[in-house]
């Protein structure tokens, strides 16, 4: 029964979505109340069913309802409710139907949003989101069907790949990944009506930046989860590998990144209308390429899904939304015409192109060493990867100009600038990159990058914190109070100003984080017994006995360590070893005790069935913990920038 | 139209895409079993069912196909069906044999008196044997020539049609003398 009724929506969908995409399309050409109104009724219907076939797969994996594809595949009946409802995502066909979903709901929030508005746009942006919506729906009525009917439904199932199940924070990665990666799409149809309809206004700008910005938020949060995820997770101590897949969230962010402040740009000056187009739909054409990674079995990646059919069909795809976005530029990029220029190499403006550039080269070199393993082993047949080290390489170069870039930039006036206005602008926080670089050497910096890095995010943090303050200290001389200043600043008419400042200072603080933290550690190895002693940095580490646990899923061995220093306990910890169920290796889970400056990480690497002889990976990780702070920091700043100005404008009206 | 942008776009484009199209259907995690054409590691392991116990070094001379499988794996349920007409087809030159990997007794006989089997499934007690012949997960399958050579090993469901493919291949180890 389910299988069926499964089948059905998605083909509703499929259904809705074309019919909805030519309606729209058709609306666009000859406009009429009718056919708009239509087009929105079946956008929103496609929505609907899309939600209403998720909600169907959620329900059969909580009833567990082995005749469904799916859930005989990923389905168990001893897991804990939680991994139940995850694993929704867990594996290929039903991370699509999620998608489908996301999708869905997306459109119909930003059809409802729009609803009234811009009506030389949105129905050519309707019929692209429709046009995708379309393509998933058919990914999901064939090639990636969750809604197969299984003739002979096995008692119980597997259960979703164990490593899925290890930590809750599996159950927040994805979502806002796909948050991120299917939000997209929004602007992705947004900027092909602005090329479709040859303008780009002032006013078309606000509902391209809001919808880049939304899913910018998500996608800067899941990058970050996913990196803490491997971190508390995947037990080796690091964050971030630069595993293809990784890059693969990473380069449309990149691209992404650049596109909110090309923006600003076009808003401001009515200038680089052409390109910011060309960012946003370089972003979405980048999140289509991050899935075919994921989905081809063509790149080999702990997020990889098992070889799977739907490869073709993504590739398919990808090429016909790049030739559409190259067909759309070459025809239409003319009509977007500027309407100023940048007057000057000193100002903001200019520094506004430098990053923009920078953020370009960052996503071409890591889209390049992401690809050039396919290109070697296409030509010379032998296989290799591009390992971290050509990464990193190219990364630390690259954040640490523009972290020093977030300093300059804002420092410089808009328009022109005399030198000695630069002087007076740029000089000042030298005073912070001493400071910092200093406290860096003092507390045993040697590393020059992080030096450097220091160095520029004193400089960084002078500007932005100056540029934070200025609204608030203007109030106070105003005689507000504090209180009143601070509400007035993140609440009222500076809201975005201030909000894009903390968005800085996040971004600061994170790549400062991965600078010191990589660089900063200490880690190593030892074999213990119960009692031996193991010393770490100012730490003793005391292997006290292991444990034998049983849970309704899985069996584990804990290893019981003590922490002390200077002969004061600090902690048990108790890192330890999974045995899943029905899976044959074991999986280790690390612990990771955080302290504010650093966090102590103990990794099982081995342990003999008896319990008594223990391999540990141990480490001390100095500021990870910062970067996920700052990360929240960051969405943080983007949510202020968000709300719409309008409501501002009222609140000014009433003052 | 600006022919500019469409050139850029074009050699952007098209080379990522040429590259992507090549490489699609490489499966990354292909490893080619270093057991090919080695001599099938010996076993020696009791039926399910009961009855004598089975040993490689007494089949030779006939082509041996060993297919590791467990109750708990979907794929393997999916494969059971052609792989009981192989065997019933293939006729007594070719002896199918399961190997029960990861699972409990009871559960094996259950399933095989409900699916019925054309041939013994054997019991592996501690993985031994799967460990011997480098298994990763099930199902997998070897093909074992009369000489007691892998021939080949696939490491996904089969259909009949890949099942006498191989058993031919295998066969043909006899045939080029390759042991």
């Amino acid at each position: 029964m389910i299988p069926g009724l499964g089948r059905a929506l998605i083909l509703l969908s499929l259904l809705l979505g074309t019919v909805g995409a030519m309606l729209a399309f058709a609306t666009a050409r000859r406009p009429s109340p009718a056919s708009w109104a239509w087009t929105k009724r079946l956008a929103f219907a496609f929505s609907g069913g899309l939600v209403a076939a998720n909600l169907l797969m959620v329900y059969a994996l909580l009833a567990h309802d082995f005749s469904v594809g799916y859930v005989a595949q990923v389905g168990s009946r001893s897991l804990p409710v939680w991994v139940t409802v995850v694993s929704l995502w867990s594996s290929l066909e039903g991370s699509i139907l999620f998608w489908g979903a996301i999708l869905g709901v997306y459109v119909s929030v930003a059809t409802w949003a729009n609803r009234n508005r811009h009506p030389e746009y949105m129905p050519w942006a309707i019929g692209v989101w429709l046009a995708c919506g379309a393509f998933f729906s058919f990914l999901l009525a064939g090639p990636a069907q969750p809604f197969a009917t299984v003739q002979f439904p096995p008692a119980d199932g597997p259960g979703p790949n164990p490593l899925l199940q290890n930590h809750i924070l599996m159950a927040a990665h994805p979502p806002f990944l796909y948050l991120g990666f299917v939000g997209m799409t929004i602007p992705f149809g947004l900027a092909s009506a602005a090329l479709l309809a040859g303008r780009l206004g002032g006013a078309f700008l606000r509902p391209l930046r809001t919808w880049l910005l939304l899913p910018w938020i998500f996608q800067t949060l899941a990058i970050v989860l996913g990196g803490w995820w491997a971190y508390e997770v995947l037990g080796w101590g690091g964050y971030w590998a630069w595993d293809p897949v990784e890059n693969a969230s990473f380069l449309p962010w990149l691209t992404a990144t650049a596109a909110l402040h090309s923006a600003i740009l076009t808003e401001r000056k009515g200038i680089l209308k052409g390109w910011t187009v060309t960012l946003v739909l370089a972003t979405f054409l980048l999140t289509i390429l991050g899935t075919f990674m994921t989905r081809s079995g063509v790149f080999n990646s702990v997020h990889s899904f098992t070889q799977s059919p739907i490869g073709p069909t993504i590739l398919a795809f990808l090429t016909a939304a790049l030739l559409w976005s190259v067909g759309l530029l070459a025809f239409r990029i003319d009509k977007l015409a500027p309407e100023g220029r940048i007057e000057d190499g000193k100002s903001r403006e200019a520094m506004f192109l430098v990053n923009n550039l920078l953020l370009v080269l960052f996503t071409f070199t890591v889209l390049l060493g992401t690809v050039f393993p396919l290109l070697v082993e296409a030509v010379r047949g032998v296989q290799m990867s591009v390992g971290r080290p050509y990464f990193d390489r190219m990364a630390v170069p690259l954040g640490a100009a523009l972290l020093f870039l977030m300093g300059v930039g804002p420092a410089l006036p808009w328009g022109r600038a005399t030198g000695a206005q630069v002087q007076k602008a740029l000089l000042p926080p030298l005073l912070g990159a001493v400071v910092a670089a200093g406290l860096g050497l003092v507390l045993g910096v040697r590393n020059s990058w992080t030096a450097l890095t220091l160095a520029f995010g004193g400089y960084t943090a002078q500007v932005t914190l100056g540029e934070l303050w200025l609204p608030i200290s203007q109030r106070l001389k105003r005689g507000t109070a504090l209180a009143a200043a601070l509400a007035e600043v993140t609440m009222g008419a500076g809201r975005r100003r201030f909000g894009s400042y903390v968005v800085h200072t996040g971004a600061m603080l994170v790549i400062v984080a991965i600078a010191v933290s990589s660089t900063m550690g200490i880690s190593k190895e030892v074999s213990l017994k119960p009692g031996d002693q193991a010393q770490l940095g100012p730490y003793t580490l005391t292997f006290l006995k292991s444990e034998n646990l049983t849970e309704p899923h899985r069996t584990a061995v804990v290893a019981r360590i003590e922490v002390s220093r200077d002969g004061q306990q600090v902690a048990v910890m108790g890192p330890r070893m999974n045995q899943y169920e029905r899976q044959r290796e074991p999986v280790g889970t690390p612990d990771v005790k955080s302290f504010l400056f650093h966090d102590l990480y103990l990794s099982v690497m081995n342990i003999s069935p008896d319990g008594q002889s223990l391999g540990l990976l141990a480490l001390v990780n100095p500021m990870v913990g910062w970067i996920w702070g700052a990360t929240g920091l960051m969405a943080l700043g983007g949510l202020l920038t968000l709300v719409p100005q309008r409501r501002t404008a009222a609140a000014e009206a009433v003052r | 139209m600006n022919r500019k942008v469409l050139l850029v776009g074009l050699l952007l484009v098209v080379p990522l895409l040429g590259l992507l199209l090549a490489n699609l259907g490489r499966d990354p995690r292909r490893v080619d079993s270093p057991m090919i054409g080695k001599p099938a590691p010996p076993f020696s392991l009791k039926p399910v069912a009961g009855g004598e116990t089975v040993s490689l070094d007494a089949l030779r001379g006939k082509t041996v196909v060993l297919n590791f499988w467990a109750t708990w794996c979907a794929p393997c349920f999916e494969e059971h069906g052609e792989l009981q007409r192989a065997a019933r087809s293939l006729g007594p030159e070719v002896r199918f044999f399961g190997v029960v990997y990861e699972d409990e007794e009871e559960r094996v006989r259950t399933f095989l008196k409900q699916q019925g089997s054309a041939y013994p499934s054997l019991l592996d007690d501690g993985g031994k044997i799967a460990i011997a012949y480098g298994v990763y997960g099930v199902p997998e399958t070897y093909f074992i020539s009369p000489q007691g050579v892998i021939t080949s090993k696939y490491a996904q469901p089969l259909d009949e049609a890949t099942i006498r493919r191989a058993v031919r291949e295998a066969q043909a180890g006899t045939a080029g003398g390759a042991s």
